[in-house]
C-alpha cells in the first residue's frame, strides 16, 4: 500500500522536489547522481574487514574515525562487472534513513565526477524495464550535459535487508 | 501599610540574616548561638506592636531553645537546631505574607517538635492545629516545579535511592525493632525526603513522607513498638512515595500537572497504629528513655549499651554533618543552592522548613554516602563520551607506534616521549573508565525487599546475605544485570528453598539463606547468588529435556550438562515453574542477557545442599580482554575469558568421523573441531589441523575446539557495533579497531557453536 501510494505521489508531485544538487560518479561508464545532502564525505579506498555470511556485494566493515560502518560495492550491488579497485576508486560515505534512524554507510564507486545542479525539468520519471530490470532504487533519470546520469535513492539501496540481504544469509 | 513599609522590609532583612545563623551554626558553636541571640533580640526590638501572640510565643521558644543550647540543657542538640531553623522560617513566612501561618504544616511540624523538646508545657497548645490544612493550591505548585526542572530532576533521583535505602533499612529494623540506629537509618531518609520536597513545593509527597516520618518518629522515641503491621505501612508508603516520583517524573517531562494520590488510607493507619501506640499523655524528653528500657528488658545489656552508645554518639551521621557544616562548595551542591534561593526568591512559598531543607539533605547525603569524598554529579552522556574518546585515543596512539617511518628512526628521546605518552594515555583510560563505574551495593540493595516479600509470599524463612557490596562495576552493566539479578533471586527464594518444614525434615536450620556475593576476579566482576535449598534435581531435569527432544535418549551427559539444560529455550515452558525445582522459568533469557554483556553463566547444584549461580561479567560492556586471531586474510577477537587452552594437536590425537565430524583428543578429553575457515568462508579451508593452532574454548559448559592459523596477540579492545545492518549475522558480537586501524570483528561463540550446528 505505502508502497503504491509512494510511486504515485512521486509522480504526482513534479519531479521538481528532486531538484539540486547531486554528486555523480561513474560506475562501469554510467553515470550516477546521489543527492548531496546524504553525502558526509568521500574517502578513499581502504583495507576493508570482510564480514561472513553477507552477500557478495557488501564488502564489509571500515574504521571511520573510530566507528565502524558497512561498505557496500555499488558495482556488484547493481550486477555489473566487478572491478578491480584503482587508483580513482573512492568510497562515498553517506548518511541513510533506516527503522532505527541514521546511518553512515560507505558505497564503493568507480570515480567521483562533480558536484551537479540538476534542475527540476531535466528530471524525468524512472522508466520500466520489465522484469528484466528493477527500477526501485532510481528517483529518476537527469539530462544534464549532453548525457543521462541515473539518480538514486540511496535509502532504498542500503536498507538493512538489502545489506543483510536476508535470502542469501547461508546458515 | 505604607509608612510600613520600610520596616516590614528591615523586619524581614533581619530574620533572613537570622536564617543564615541558624543555618550556619554548629554543634557547641558557642559564639555562633550567641550571635543568634542578639541578633533575635535586635529583631524583637523592631517588631510591629500588632505582632500576634503565636509571634510572640515563637521568639519567646526560639530565645529559649537558644538558651539552652549554650546552657547543654537541651539534647538531642541536631533536634534542637532543627527546631530554631523551623521556628525561624515560620517568622519568614509571617513576615513576607503578614499573616501568621498557623494552620500550616510547618507550624503543626514545628509544633511537634517543641513539645518533643519540652517546650510546650507553659504555653497553651494552638487549638487550630486540628483539621488537615492542605497546603497550597495546585496551580502554585506547578509554576514552582518548572521554574527549575533541574533541581527537580535531582531530587526525583536523590528520593528513589533514599527509598531504596530505606527498603533495606527496614528489613534490619524488622531483624532488630528496638534498635536505634536501624530506626534512625530509616527515618533520616524520610526527612529528607519531606524536606527537600517541601521546600520544592510538593504537598503531597512531602505529606505523605511526614506521615511516614511521623509514625517512625514515634518509633524511635519509644512510644511505638515496631510490629509487622507497622513496617508493611511503611512499605506501603514507600510504595506510594515511589509511583509519586513516577508521576512527579512524568509530569516533568510532559509538563503536565501532578496527579493527586488518595493518602487517605496510610493517613487513616497512621493513626490507627498512632493510638495504639501512644500512652495518654505525651512523655517528655527525659521519660522517654524509660519506655525504651522496658522494651529492652529482656536484653539489659544490651539495651544499656545501645543507651550509652545514644547518648554519647547520637546519631552518627549528624555528627558527621556537624563536622562538615560549611562544606566545601561541591560536597552537596543542591542544599547550598536551596539556601541561597529561599533568601532570594521574594516569591518563595511558605517554604516549610525550608532552612532545614538543606541541613536536612545534607544529614541524608552524609548518612548515605558518608566516606565519599565531595562529588560532582556528571551527565552520564558525557562520561560515556570521554571513554569512546579515550578508546580512540589509545588506538590512535597505537596507530603512530607502529607507523613503519617511525620505526626506522632511532632518537632515544622520541622513544622516551612516546613512552611517556603512552604510559599517560594508560592511565587517563584507567581513570576514565572509572568515572563509569559505580559500587554494585545499590543493586543488591534492591534485592532485600525483593527477597522479603517473596518469603511472607511463599512461608519460607529467609535470610539474605549481601556481600562485597563496594564492588565496582560498570555503571551501564548495572542497569543490564539488575532483571537476570530479580529472576535469579526470585527463583533461589521460590524454588530453591525449601519451606521451614521440609528443611526440618531433612535436619537443616528452618531459616533458609540466600547469599549475593560480588566481587572481581581476573578483571572481571563475579555475582554469586546461593541458596541452602534442595539443589536441582538432575533426573527430572533430563527426563523433561528428553521429553522436549532437547537430548537424544542414548545420549551422555555430564552432570554439568544436565544443568546447563535449564537454559535451554525449549526448556521453559509454564508448566514446568512447579514440577522440577521450578529452575529454568525463563533462565534462557538470563543468560542470553549475560551473554550478550560478553559474561558467562556458570550453575554449581548440589542435591540437598543447594544451588549457586556465578555470573562472571567483564568489568565493563566497553572494553574486552581479547585474544586476536588470524584466520586466512581475516584476523578475529575472542573474548580471552572463554579460552581454555591453545594446542597444536599432533596428528596421533586428531579424527575424523564418518569422514565428516572432526575431533580432537586433549589430554582424555575428546572436543569437537570447528573450522572457523570455513564458517567464515576465508582461506584455506582444507588446511590440515597438524598446522594450525587449535583453541579449546568454552561456552555454556559445552567445549569445542576452534581452528585458526595463529595468535597474534592478547589486548584489551573497545567493543564497538557493527550497527544495524549487521545485527542477524550469526557469531559476530561486535567490532572493534585494532592497531593498525583496520576493523576486527569480536566472535560470539555461542553463534558460532550454533553456526557449526546446522
Amino acid at each position: 500500500m505505502s508502497q503504491a501510494a509512494r510511486q504515485i505521489q512521486q509522480e504526482a508531485s513534479a519531479l521538481h522536489e528532486k531538484e539540486g544538487k547531486y554528486l555523480t560518479f561513474t560506475l562501469a561508464q554510467e553515470d550516477y547522481g546521489l543527492e548531496i545532502l546524504k553525502v558526509r564525505e568521500i574517502i578513499g579506498m581502504m583495507e576493508i574487514t570482510a564480514v561472513p555470511q553477507t552477500p557478495e556485494y557488501v564488502k564489509g566493515v571500515i574504521n571511520l574515525r573510530g566507528r565502524v560502518i558497512p561498505v557496500i560495492d555499488l558495482r556488484l550491488k547493481f550486477g555489473l562487472e566487478a572491478a578491480e579497485y584503482g587508483e580513482r576508486t573512492c568510497i562515498i560515505v553517506v548518511e541513510v534513513q533506516s527503522e532505527v534512524g541514521p546511518v553512515q554507510m560507505g558505497v564503493v564507486v568507480d570515480s567521483v565526477s562533480e558536484v551537479l545542479n540538476i534542475n527540476g525539468d531535466d528530471i524525468e520519471p524512472a522508466p520500466s524495464f520489465g522484469t528484466r530490470l528493477k527500477n526501485q532504487f532510481i528517483l529518476g533519470i537527469a539530462k544534464a550535459k549532453g548525457t543521462i546520469k541515473i539518480l538514486l535513492d540511496i535509502d532504498r539501496v542500503l536498507t538493512s535487508e538489502e545489506i543483510t540481504g536476508i535470502d542469501s544469509l547461508g546458515g | 501599610m505604607t509608612d510600613q513599609a520600610p520596616k516590614s522590609q528591615e523586619l524581614r532583612e533581619g530574620l533572613e540574616g537570622l536564617a543564615l545563623k541558624v543555618v550556619m551554626l554548629e554543634e557547641g558553636d558557642l559564639p555562633g548561638l550567641g550571635a543568634f541571640l542578639t541578633h533575635l533580640e535586635k529583631i524583637q526590638a523592631i517588631l510591629p506592636a500588632d505582632h500576634g501572640p503565636e509571634v510572640a510565643l515563637l521568639f519567646q521558644q526560639l530565645e529559649d531553645v537558644g538558651n539552652k543550647l549554650i546552657l547543654q540543657e537541651i539534647a538531642p542538640v541536631a533536634r534542637a537546631q532543627e527546631l530554631l531553623s523551623q521556628g525561624v522560617s515560620l517568622l519568614l513566612t509571617w513576615a513576607r505574607e503578614s499573616t501568621f501561618p498557623g494552620e500550616s504544616e510547618p507550624w503543626k511540624v514545628y509544633h511537634r517538635g517543641a513539645q518533643e523538646l519540652g517546650l510546650m508545657k507553659a504555653a497553651a497548645a494552638p487549638a487550630q492545629a486540628e483539621p488537615e490544612a492542605e497546603p497550597e493550591p495546585a496551580a502554585a505548585m506547578e509554576s514552582q516545579i518548572w521554574e527549575d526542572p533541574e533541581l527537580v530532576a535531582n531530587f526525583i533521583a536523590e528520593a528513589r535511592e533514599h527509598l531504596e535505602g530505606i527498603e533495606s533499612g527496614l528489613v534490619r529494623v524488622e531483624q532488630a525493632p528496638t534498635d536505634l540506629q536501624a530506626i534512625n537509618a530509616v527515618f533520616r531518609p524520610f526527612h529528607t525526603v519531606k524536606g527537600v520536597a517541601g521546600f520544592l513545593n510538593l504537598p503531597q509527597i512531602q505529606e505523605l513522607s511526614h506521615e511516614v516520618e511521623s509514625l517512625l518518629d514515634e518509633a524511635r522515641s519509644g512510644r511505638l513498638q515496631i510490629t509487622a503491621p507497622v513496617i508493611d505501612l511503611i512499605l506501603a508508603g514507600v510504595d506510594r512515595l515511589k509511583d509519586m516520583l513516577d508521576d512527579l517524573q512524568e509530569a516533568l517531562s510532559d509538563h503536565r500537572s501532578l496527579q493527586r494520590f488518595d493518602l487517605q488510607d496510610i493517613k487513616e493507619m497512621v493513626k490507627k497504629l498512632q493510638q495504639q501506640g501512644v500512652p495518654a499523655e505525651a512523655p517528655k524528653l527525659a521519660e522517654i528513655l524509660e519506655p525504651q528500657e522496658e522494651i529492652a528488658a529482656p536484653d539489659m545489656d544490651q539495651a544499656l549499651k545501645e543507651l550509652q552508645a545514644q547518648e554519647k554518639t547520637p546519631p552518627p551521621a549528624e555528627i558527621q554533618v556537624e563536622a562538615k557544616k560549611a562544606p566545601p562548595p561541591n560536597a552537596a551542591p543542591p542544599p547550598v543552592e536551596q539556601v541561597k534561593e529561599s533568601k532570594r526568591a521574594p516569591v518563595a512559598p511558605p517554604a516549610p522548613a525550608a532552612p532545614a531543607a538543606p541541613a536536612a539533605a545534607a544529614e541524608g547525603k552524609a548518612a548515605s554516602d558518608a566516606q565519599l569524598p565531595a562529588t560532582v554529579k556528571v551527565d552520564i552522556s558525557k562520561v560515556d563520551n570521554l571513554v569512546n574518546l579515550m578508546g580512540e585515543l589509545v588506538i590512535a596512539q597505537s596507530q603512530v607506534r607502529q607507523n613503519p617511518n617511525l620505526l626506522t628512526i632511532s632518537d632515544p628521546k622520541l622513544e622516551r616521549d612516546l613512552a611517556q605518552v603512552s604510559r599517560i594515555t594508560s592511565e587517563l583510560q584507567m581513570i576514565s573508565m572509572s568515572m563509569r563505574m559505580v559500587p554494585i551495593g545499590q543493586t543488591l540493595r534492591k534485592m532485600v525487599r525483593l527477597v522479603r516479600d517473596l518469603s511472607r509470599k511463599s512461608k519460607k524463612t529467609v535470610e539474605l546475605h549481601l556481600e562485597g557490596e563496594d564492588t565496582e562495576i560498570d555503571r551501564n552493566m548495572v542497569e543490564a544485570i539488575y532483571d537476570p539479578l530479580v529472576h535469579l533471586v526470585r527463583n533461589a527464594v521460590d524454588h530453591g528453598l525449601e519451606t521451614p518444614k521440609e528443611r526440618q525434615a531433612q535436619g537443616k536450620p528452618p531459616e533458609g539463606h540466600v547469599w549475593l556475593r560480588a566481587y572481581h576476579k581476573g578483571g572481571n566482576v563475579v555475582i554469586d547468588i546461593e541458596e541452602d535449598g534442595r539443589g536441582l534435581d538432575r533426573d527430572r531435569i533430563l527426563a523433561k529435556a528428553q521429553e522436549r527432544g532437547l537430548v537424544q535418549p542414548g545420549e551422555q551427559l555430564n552432570p554439568t550438562q544436565i544443568d546447563h539444560l535449564i537454559f535451554e529455550p525449549g526448556f521453559s515452558t509454564a508448566e514446568t515453574i512447579t514440577d522440577i525445582s521450578g529452575r529454568g522459568v525463563g533462565m534462557d533469557v538470563v543468560r542470553l542477557t549475560i551473554e550478550r554483556l560478553q559474561g558467562k553463566i556458570e550453575i554449581n547444584s548440589r542435591p540437598q545442599q543447594g544451588t549457586r549461580f556465578t555470573l562472571r561479567m567483564p568489568l565493563t560492556m566497553a572494553i574486552i580482554d581479547g585474544l586476536v586471531v588470524k584466520v586466512g586474510k581475516e584476523r578475529y577477537i575472542l573474548p580471552a575469558v572463554a579460552v581454555r587452552e591453545t594446542l597444536r594437536p599432533a596428528a596421533s590425537d586428531y579424527f575424523t568421523v564418518q569422514g565428516q565430524g572432526e575431533i580432537i583428543k586433549v589430554r582424555s578429553q575428546l572436543i569437537p573441531l570447528l573450522r572457523l575457515h570455513r564458517l567464515f568462508r576465508t582461506g584455506n579451508g582444507d588446511i590440515p589441523p597438524t598446522e594450525a593452532l587449535v583453541m579449546v574454548v568454552e561456552h555454556e559448559g559445552k567445549q569445542r575446539g576452534l581452528l585458526v592459523d595463529d595468535i597474534l596477540g592478547k589486548q584489551e579492545v573497545v567493543i564497538k557495533s557493527l550497527g544495524e545492518s549487521f545485527q542477524k549475522i550469526k557469531g559476530l558480537a561486535g567490532g572493534t579497531i585494532l592497531g593498525d586501524g583496520r576493523v576486527g570483528l569480536i566472535l560470539d561463540l555461542g553463534g558460532i557453536f550454533a553456526l557449526a550446528q546446522g
